[in-house]
């Protein structure tokens, strides 16, 4: 047997990934960097754009086969299986179970019409959707882009999961990333769309809410909402189990898990696999691009759309309510209720939005959910 | 689809999210009006006046300082309550002496 030194270096060459990386990998892997990058040292919403980032950089690492699903007898590769929980429609539903536990609902039940702000911000989901179609969308993929501007994540792959996976990647990546944005995109509109004296006005403090206010509150909303929309049950049903299992008092030990360990669990399966689908060949097309700014186009006018009825709301009330609190309508908990705070207080320093602001924000994630539960019934399978 | 068939469906669609939001409004306002109204009444409070008067006059003394600021004795008294365990108002202090 003749040994070639030439030759075992060629066959190691050919065997590894550098021979079969595509241009459209590189670039990935590029784009996967700088993600990793916004996430680390930008802090750019680094719980989930971290594990995205890193899935989009395994998923295009070539000759890998996490992606491949079994065939011949043969096992699927690790990110194959992981996504199936995306697929399955599991992820989305046990993030809201998370955010369930974790949120207090209590200023949305000491002032209950937060919920139509909750209602006015979700404006820029069908804004998109119609902007989508004009651009030349299906149906399926308007609805899982106009979804964007409801600014909840589990919301936009929860639905894009059913409607139009193919998007998934672009779709999750927008909605992520504009959510990290919020304190960028939303103060110009806020300023622009509110006087000075609009933003002065400060709110008188919210009742106290009772125990037994709070337990009954999520029965009551997934009886509700899922009599009137069965289509939302998973996402309603498993956010308010999460509330209940908070407010109970008795299961101290489930409420907990959900909003720590089970989340943490989850948010990093959601991430890889939904970041494993931006492969190269599919992600790369005008579409993306598209999809970047019509999902840009629902945050503007989902905030616009929070801030008007704000507006109507300080009028009717006579000068009581303070029309910054509407943009908190777009779910992203608690970021857009910080904004409102944030540009509340440089108008007025003695003033404290947080908790009035609050009302609308989670009132935001049930709006969304519910807009969410309409495309789903309008054009879901 | 037209682009009039998108603009139904913004008007419909967020039309049917206003409507359950308000069904919902409704029903959280109905519920916190029902409970509050079957919530048990509280036992009226004994006025402050009243109790005033059922507590025995007590006084604890005077406090010398003695090359100590009053800020400086409030600290130190407690910091002795809260290591004794003895609350403030069963403790007596005669004196707060600095040393040199």
């Amino acid at each position: 047997m003749t040994y070639s030194l030439g030759e075992t270096i060629r066959k190691i060459w050919e065997l590894s990934g550098f021979t079969a990386l595509t241009w459209q990998e590189l670039v990935m892997l590029l784009v996967s960097f700088v993600l990793i990058y916004l996430a680390i040292v930008k802090k750019f919403e680094p719980l989930l754009l971290l594990p995205i980032a890193f899935g989009m950089l395994l998923a295009n690492l070539p000759m890998t086969d996490l992606l491949a699903p079994p065939s011949d007898g043969q096992a699927g590769g690790l990110l194959y299986y992981l996504y199936q929980g995306i697929e399955l429609g599991i992820y989305p539903p046990l993030i809201f179970l998370g955010i369930g536990a974790m949120t207090d609902f209590g200023p949305l039940i000491a002032r209950p019409s937060s919920l139509f702000l909750g209602a006015a911000a979700q404006f820029g989901i069908y804004i998109a959707f119609m902007a989508a179609i004009a651009l030349g969308f299906t149906p399926e993929e308007a609805a899982s882009i106009g979804i964007i501007g409801g600014a909840d994540g589990p919301t936009a792959i929860w639905l894009t999961s059913k409607l139009a996976n193919e998007l998934l990647p672009a779709i999750a990546i927008a909605a992520y990333s504009y959510m990290a944005l919020i304190p960028m995109i939303q103060p110009p509109l806020m300023r622009l769309l509110t006087t000075q004296k609009e933003r002065e006005v400060k709110m008188e403090q919210l009742r106290e809410v009772s125990k037994l206010e709070k337990i009954v509150f999520p029965i009551i909303v997934t009886v509700l909402c899922t009599f009137l929309l069965p289509s939302v049950a998973p996402l309603i049903g498993m956010l308010m189990l999460g509330n209940l299992l908070r407010e109970s008092g008795v299961v101290d030990r489930l409420s907990k898990t959900a909003q720590n360990e089970l989340i943490n669990i989850v948010t990093i399966f959601l991430g890889i696999t939904v970041g494993s689908k931006a492969v190269g060949e599919k992600f790369l097309q005008p579409k993306t691009l598209m999809i970047i700014g019509l999902g840009l186009t629902a945050f503007a006018f989902s905030t616009i759309g929070g801030l008007l009825l704000g507006k109507l709301m300080y009028w009717i009330s006579g000068g009581k309510i303070n029309p910054l609190i509407g943009s908190a309508g777009v779910s992203a908990v608690p970021m857009a209720a910080r904004v409102s705070q944030v540009e509340g207080q440089k108008a007025n320093p003695g003033n404290y939005l947080l908790m009035h602001a609050m009302g609308p924000n989670v009132a935001g994630v049930i709006g969304s959910a519910v807009a969410a539960g309409i495309f789903y019934a309008l054009f879901g399978k | 689809m037209t682009f009039f068939d998108s603009l139904i469906i913004l008007v419909f669609g967020l039309g049917l999210v206003f409507v359950v939001l308000i069904a919902l409004c409704g029903v959280i306002s109905l519920e916190s009006k029902l409970l509050e109204a079957f919530k048990p009444k509280k036992p009226a409070e004994k006025k402050p006046v009243e109790e005033a008067e059922e507590v025995p006059e007590a006084t604890c003394g005077e406090l010398k300082l003695i090359g100590v600021e009053e800020k400086t004795a409030a600290m130190i008294m407690a910091i002795v309550s809260d290591e004794s365990g003895i609350p403030l108002s069963e403790l007596q202090f005669k004196s707060i002496k600095a040393l040199d």
